[in-house]
């Protein structure tokens, strides 16, 4: 085993670390991206490269968004509660 | 005849189906829709690794915390999964916190991703056995 294959191996045996802050909530992108374009690959019947990127950047923005809706949603309630 | 007829209208789901659990992306590669398979493949592995270097190869745990039904979505991937579960199963590779909580929703969103393609893969195939035949 080269240097280069311990590596990459060690790189998938030790966890990374994350702290805790706001931008822990950007972990969210690339599975909301991935859903995104899983989904839409499975569903559309033709995939052209303008058509697909149009469709799954259309339900990536709408989950982001209503999950952004969501959140605020809770964060007012939580703050009416709290208050 | 018209039972060996019924046999192929459900092997032919069933390799295609076991095929896509096997690779992710190989059932709809098999149904020659290489473009579907390609942004299938390109896109559940990447995220699979992703839930791997983040929490690291211990987010796949069958012994400790982890409830029974991570496991079930991160297996969804491929079967592969269980010798990484085999690897982990001593505990030597410990993963805590954030990294261990997005680790496993990373890997068990792509299994569960790749259970859709699977399932899509499997009527597409139904429904082409069904329509060649006649049936």
């Amino acid at each position: 085993m080269s240097i280069a294959d311990f590596l990459v191996i060690a790189t998938f045996t030790a966890p990374q670390t994350i702290q805790t802050n706001p931008a822990l909530m950007l972990w969210m992108l690339p599975l909301a991206a991935s859903m995104a374009i899983t989904y839409k690959a499975t569903k559309l019947p033709t995939i052209t490269p303008a058509n697909f990127i149009k469709e799954a950047a259309i339900l990536f923005a709408s989950i982001v968004i209503i999950i952004t809706i969501i959140a605020l949603a809770l964060y007012a309630l939580m703050w009416l509660i709290t208050e | 005849m018209a039972r060996l007829s019924k046999e192929n209208h459900l092997l032919f789901p069933l390799i295609v189906g076991v095929l896509a659990w096997l690779i992710p992306g190989a059932g709809h590669f098999a149904l020659n829709e290489k473009k579907r398979a390609i942004i299938i493949f390109a896109t559940i592995v990447p995220t699979f690794c992703a839930g791997l270097y983040i929490g690291s190869i211990g987010v796949i745990d069958t012994v400790g915390a982890t409830p029974w039904y991570v496991y079930a979505a991160q297996i969804m991937i491929s079967p592969m999964v269980a010798v990484l579960a085999h690897l982990t199963a001593g505990g030597s590779y410990p993963a805590y916190g954030w990294p261990n909580e997005i680790g496993q929703i990373y890997t068990s969103t792509a299994g569960l991703l790749n259970l859709l393609c699977i399932v899509n893969a499997v009527y597409l195939a139904y429904m082409r056995s069904t329509q060649t035949s006649g049936g």
